[in-house]
């Protein structure tokens, strides 16, 4: 036993010389990283704001809802118009993160699908006795069939009207205004969970994170801008999966849903706060950092140049759309694959029994 | 293994894996396995727990370990997204139970047929459960040598500094000394620490070494039941005499009593036992090196990487673009992965060759034949190429080209020769 265990110790006395000297020089200390931190900044300077604005945005709508029920014209509905775009746009931010009380209440689902199915909608109008909360309503319900309702030639005449059409519209707004302020009290006690869950594990805040970033850029790519121009469909353009199609508002919403990306992985502001960004660099993956960074900019200037909507581009620019796509799609190999092995992040949804 | 099968259940997998999916990806010559229909897949586990509760009491031993061995290996063999080296290892471990007598002692068998009561044991049974312990451990060590894993401490350096936020020891995670010792210790105990639990002098410490490594490992990566089984299958190594001890100290000593003198094998049953084991061995020596038969580098082009124990070895993450294409027209559509195959699929096969061929298959397959109405226009496909765009991450390096759009997967044979399809790995 004695001999063993000098010799064990020998071998890891020889171990301990070999390491010393492959260890680098001590003054070229790593920035100092923590997901914690990354984490709480998330959480304070981009969540619990985005979160409370949208709050309010909401509010904001409901009341001016409630103006153009009392006197139905072309001024008050463009106030409701005016009030749901800024919305929709925080909304963009929101529904990055779809973890905690959001998924919960599959509150996501219930805002941002697209396309409506205007029938389903007409047919709630008509009949009544409807019940937006089941699973046939999915594609009658949120911004989008609010974007039918708002932006169709005769909506004024049929707020002027139609009592059940402008019932309708208030029911909606009211559903997403009374849901979401239930999941912002929520995440007031979900905040300290989130915060405080740096693990690894696929339950672990800082995985939902990635997964959740990673999840809501590839669907901000497929259902924004790639199944309308017809990637999935044999190149064969689909203008009726056009997000908020009436209004038009398509390219812009791509835009402001890249920017709160960008926002995300760079942790609200590039020079103070902890964000995916901070992470890399520390990682020594400064090139990588930098890279995700420029081509987000590049995105967004790229969503500039474009004039018209989405549809008027698809009839005229269908080249420049393409290579619009094939930008954003470029980005999906550094987020998804590059980022997320660089993190020790598992891409999935599933726990599993091991290796 | 009870209680494995019981988180299995409980954390509602046998819906996620075995019923959810659309489609499966079988092992190459054993794609017959196919799933029950919905909710018939949870008559495989139900059988497995009670087998596996029968074998703990020693209740019809062998029936249960058929049962057992049977019902693992089938549903290991329903999907290889959901290989494991450790499944692998329960289902070697459950066919060798099933040849052996483990239920002499202890057991309700031994109560209700007292002539097989023993209360001693062949030499060569305890013997294989020791060979397949060691080729766990030692094949996982030589695995280990390699530039990644020795030289750049990769995963480990990837995997530890994801653990900076645990309590006291977390800040050292990040640190490269850490990341190094621990690849090169890991390395180190693999190899040797079979020979020191061989050895009567080190025994006791080399077990230390085992729980202490397996709890580490237990702690810091997500590797289930693992762990545990590994930590109570070495005991094995142990005498006989600890094992009594620890017996009579459970029991009221009573065990040794009646003992039957073991009969004599006749010398044909000997004779095909001792060819049965030799063939077992081989083949267990031989198959985790069948890869040195592939050009190209291992963990890139992933030939000959199964059921070798390269356990917890790299760090693999991968992005496939599919296209089918309509030969007639020339046009394309990209595919929409998560239509045909759960996110835990997707993630598997976006890194394994065998596996990108299998999916161009299943898509072809859906899409031969099918006619498309997308606004006024009508297409109808016939024999569509499946091409594909894949990036793959290895060990933190940055992505690099895996599969180029320029091949037409269905053209491709699935089989064991080597794939010259692949792009090759640049370091």
């Amino acid at each position: 036993m004695n001999f063993k265990r000098t010799n064990a110790i020998y071998l890891s006395l020889a171990l301990l010389l070999l390491l010393s000297f492959s260890c680098k020089d001590p003054d070229e200390i790593k920035p100092a990283f923590n997901k914690g931190t990354l984490l709480t900044n998330v959480a304070n300077t981009i969540i619990a704001p985005a979160f409370n604005d949208f709050e309010s945005d909401l509010s904001s709508l409901e009341a001016s809802f409630i103006a153009l029920k009392t006197s139905p014209n072309q001024a008050n509905l463009d106030a409701v118009k005016a009030d749901w775009k800024a919305a929709y746009i925080q909304w963009q931010l929101v529904k990055i993160f779809d973890f905690g009380p959001l998924r919960d209440n599959g509150f996501k689902g219930a805002t941002g699908t697209y396309p409506t199915d205007s029938n389903q909608v007409n047919s709630n109008i008509l009949n009544g006795g409807y019940n937006l909360g089941s699973i046939d309503n999915t594609d009658a319900i949120g911004f989008s069939a609010l974007d039918f309702l708002l932006y169709r030639t005769n909506a004024l005449a049929d707020f002027s009207s139609n009592p059940n059409y402008t019932q309708y519209a208030s029911d909606l707004i009211q559903k997403m205004k009374t849901e979401f302020a239930l999941v912002n009290g929520q995440w007031i006690n979900y905040k300290p969970t989130f915060i405080a869950a740096t693990g690894t594990e696929t339950t672990s805040a800082f995985s939902l994170l990635v997964n959740e970033f990673n999840r809501d850029y590839e669907l901000t790519k497929n259902a924004k801008l790639g199944i309308p121009i017809g990637v999935q469909s044999l190149g064969i353009q689909l203008p009726e999966y056009i997000e908020a199609r009436n209004s038009g508002l398509s390219l812009e919403l791509l835009q402001e849903s890249m920017r709160a990306l960008r926002i995300v992985y760079l942790g609200n502001n590039p020079n103070s706060g902890q964000g995916f960004y901070d992470y890399l660099v520390h990682l020594e993956r400064s090139t990588l950092a930098v890279e995700i960074d420029t081509k987000f900019s590049q995105i967004i200037n790229n969503i500039e140049a474009f004039n018209g909507t989405l549809e008027e581009e698809m009839g005229s620019n269908v080249n420049g759309l393409e290579e619009l796509y094939y930008l954003i799609q470029e980005q999906v190999v550094n987020i998804k694959t590059d980022m997320t092995s660089a993190f020790g992040v598992l891409i999935t949804y599933q726990d599993n029994d091991g290796d | 293994m009870f209680l494995g099968t019981v988180r299995f259940i409980s954390k509602g997998w046998v819906q996620q894996l075995y019923i959810d999916p659309s489609y499966y990806f079988g092992y190459l010559g054993f794609e017959w396995v196919k799933p029950l229909e919905g909710q018939l897949m949870y008559i495989p586990f139900i059988l497995l727990l009670i087998s596996a509760l029968c074998i703990i009491v020693g209740l019809f031993y062998r029936a249960s370990a058929l049962t057992f061995s049977l019902c693992f290996t089938y549903i290991e063999l329903l999907d290889k997204s959901n290989y494991l080296n450790h499944y692998y290892f329960v289902s070697l471990m459950a066919l060798i139970m099933l040849f052996l007598p483990a239920n002499r002692n202890f057991s309700f068998d031994a109560k209700i047929w007292p002539k097989i009561k023993s209360i001693t044991t062949k030499q060569w049974t305890v013997s294989l459960i020791k060979f397949q312990l060691a080729m766990v451990y030692i094949f996982a060590g030589i695995a280990k040598v390699n530039s990644d894993w020795l030289i750049q401490a990769n995963p480990l350096k990837i995997w530890l500094q994801a653990h900076h936020n645990i309590p006291l020891v977390g800040s050292l995670m990040q640190e490269d000394w850490l990341a190094y010792t621990f690849s090169w210790a890991g390395c180190i105990y693999d190899l040797f620490i079979v020979f020191f639990l061989l050895s009567n002098r080190c025994r006791p410490i080399a077990y230390l070494f085992v729980v202490f490594f397996h709890l580490a490992t237990w702690y810091l990566f997500p590797i289930g039941v693992f762990p545990w089984v590994m930590i109570f299958s070495t005991l094995i190594f142990f005498s006989a005499q600890f094992h009594e001890r620890v017996l009579d100290f459970f029991s009221r000593k009573t065990w040794r009593e009646n003992p039957v003198k073991p009969k004599r094998l006749s010398s044909l049953r000997k004779k095909q036992t001792r060819y049965l084991l030799t063939l077992y061995i081989i083949i267990q020596l031989l198959l985790p090196f069948r890869y040195v038969l592939y050009p190209g580098d291992l963990f890139w082009n992933e030939e000959g990487f199964r059921f070798s124990w390269r356990v917890m070895l790299m760090h693999k993450e991968g992005h496939a673009t599919f296209y089918m294409v309509d030969p007639k027209t020339g046009r394309e559509s990209e595919i929409n992965n998560s239509k045909f195959l759960t996110r835990t699929q997707e993630d598997q096969m976006a890194t394994q060759p065998d596996m990108i061929l299998q999916y161009a298959q299943i898509l072809k397959n859906y899409h031969h034949g099918k006619t498309f109405h997308y606004g006024d226009q009508k297409i109808t496909v016939e024999n569509p190429e499946i091409r594909a765009k894949i990036y793959v991450s290895l060990n933190g390096r940055p992505a690099q080209l895996f599969v180029d759009k320029k091949h037409d997967l269905t053209k491709l044979n699935y089989n064991l020769y080597h794939r010259t399809w692949l792009e090759p790995f640049k370091k």
